[in-house]
């Protein structure tokens, strides 16, 4: 569960990022944060990271209180929490095997754990057949997934995926999404950052709108796809 | 932290440095010269002092004893001085021995005008050598207030210019060390700086998915520690060459300087160990904490 409580975020440059913001995502939930670029959508997701602090209120993520929460104890919060970037972020000198695995090793997982968990995770996400290739012999799409199978390996219970279509052929887009909502739908809430109003339009759900530093939006919209 | 993932972090870091072998073969050459450079002062500067300690064990202090007396005031005499703490060691010169050193220094012209000397003029003598040069005249004072000491000769004006030039000498390689061992710190520190900021992004990765500092800080801290007693052994390779090189020829073509009583360089086998151990140390050292210190700089995500 992610929660923001009167959250305002001042950057020392002076510039209001975020503006006494309250939102609540439950458990299970699938939300769509859009909204125009400096809006204050990656200051909502480096809130959640504890990647910086808020100026004022309260983040709520998976029962830690963020404001309290010391900096040793980061790690601990990060460990519930799957990251998909838009730049997929995977570690050059490993292979897809051991990007995903890494996660695994980080939280201290028997080698038994690992060695049945990982392919299957892997396999989840379409991509056996390279687990020894490297990210620099994969696809954007293809490296993405792998993104995916490691926000997902360590069954975390909330991934947050910042813009994760935002690299890739929009065809694939939608076989991303696609993933994120079977994902879903086995109790991972999920939070998608993206401007791409196509894909919001045609999956539907939760969709918050972020514009100047204040939520402007907040409802349930229904998806073309069910149409 | 469980053996299983020691035993991983400590591969990654042996295998990150085949991975980022450009970086790492650039921190092995600095620190490699770095050692060198530090080593070799450090050798020449502790020889200077030996070959220095050696001209110093040379100067000797002549007792003259007084005229006429018995065999056992002599004994008692040399006994008295043997007790005294910073004496080395007492020879016993008689006045024979002296007239014969000193007819065997002349020409046959001079020998000729002593020939017909009827009395030894010269004084039975106790040569000694002192532990510590500095407190040579004090050693020298006690000895005149023996009975039976007529007078005493020593070198303390050469022992003087010794002291000070030991004690300048210490003074300047201590600050040539110091300088280099702060010079190849900030070149060292650069370059694990350099080689750390290449992988910063790893490092910010690792962060997100939830590794602690220390989980990431290890590898960092294998891959120094191994550059870094690689580049000891090339240094400790190196230097037995060049240290060789120098030590034969001060022992094959410079035998002169034993003639004139300075010690022999110190061999290599003699300081092998000192050397392993002092390479090792702080080349390990050096190479980790180094690496693992940059690392930290990138871990404030």
């Amino acid at each position: 569960m992610v929660e923001f409580k009167d959250v305002s975020v001042t950057y020392s440059s002076g510039v209001d990022a975020l503006n006494k913001v309250n939102l609540k995502i439950n458990d299970g939930d699938f939300a769509f944060v859009v909204g125009p670029s400096g809006a204050g959508k990656s200051t909502l997701i480096k809130l959640v990271l504890k990647e910086i602090d808020a100026t004022s209120g309260d983040v709520i993520v998976n029962g830690f209180s963020l404001r309290k929460l010391r900096r040793r104890k980061i790690p601990a919060l990060r460990r519930t929490i799957g990251v998909v970037f838009q730049d997929f972020r995977l570690i050059p000198t490993m292979t897809v095997y051991e990007n995903v695995a890494f996660v695994l090793r980080v939280i201290d997982a028997p080698a038994k754990y690992i060695r049945s968990r990982v392919p299957y995770v892997i396999s989840l996400v379409g991509l056996s057949h390279k687990a020894k290739s490297y990210p620099t012999e994969l696809s954007g799409g293809e490296q993405q997934r792998v993104a995916l199978a490691r926000a997902l390996v360590n069954d975390p219970q909330l991934i947050i995926a910042d813009e994760p279509t935002g690299n890739i052929d929009p065809a694939l887009s939608y076989e991303i999404v696609e993933l994120l909502k079977g994902i879903n739908e086995c109790g991972t809430t999920i939070l998608m950052v993206t401007h791409e109003h196509d894909l919001v339009r045609y999956f539907g759900g939760r969709i918050i709108n972020i514009n100047h530093g204040s939520i402007a939006f907040d409802d349930v919209i229904g998806g073309s796809n069910e149409d | 932290m469980k053996i299983n993932s020691f035993r991983y972090l400590v591969s990654q870091g042996l295998k990150s440095i085949w991975t980022n072998r450009m970086m790492s073969f650039a921190s092995f050459c600095i620190m490699l010269v770095s050692l060198l450079m530090v080593g070799v002062s450090v050798l020449m500067s502790i020889n200077l002092n030996r070959i220095i300690g050696g001209i110093e064990d040379q100067s000797e202090v002549v007792v003259q004893i007084t005229d006429d007396i018995s065999d056992e005031a002599i004994q008692e005499l040399q006994e008295q001085i043997e007790m005294i703490p910073n004496v080395n060691t007492v020879e016993f010169y008689s006045k024979e021995e002296a007239w014969e050193n000193m007819m065997e220094d002349m020409t046959e012209e001079e020998q000729e005008l002593f020939q017909y000397a009827d009395d030894n003029p010269l004084p039975d003598t106790f040569r000694l050598t002192v532990t510590d040069i500095q407190r040579m005249s004090e050693t020298t004072t006690q000895i005149e207030t023996f009975d039976n000491v007529e007078s005493t000769r020593s070198p303390t004006a050469f022992a003087d210019v010794l002291i000070s030039i030991r004690r300048i000498l210490a003074i300047i390689s201590a600050a040539i060390v110091l300088a280099l061992i702060i010079v190849c710190l900030i070149i060292i520190s650069n370059t694990t700086r350099t080689s750390v900021f290449a992988r910063r992004k790893e490092i910010n990765i690792m962060k997100y998915v939830g590794a602690t500092n220390s989980f990431i800080r290890i590898p960092f801290f294998v891959e120094g520690m191994i550059v870094g007693i690689l580049a000891a052994a090339g240094a400790l390779l190196l230097t037995k060459f060049a240290y060789e090189g120098v030590y034969n020829i001060f022992n094959d073509d410079f035998r002169l300087w034993n003639i004139l009583g300075v010690q022999n360089l110190y061999s290599f086998d003699d300081l092998f160990w000192p050397i392993t151990i002092a390479y090792a140390v702080a080349g390990a050292l050096i190479g980790a904490v180094g690496t693992s210190i940059s690392a930290g700089k990138h871990l404030k995500v």
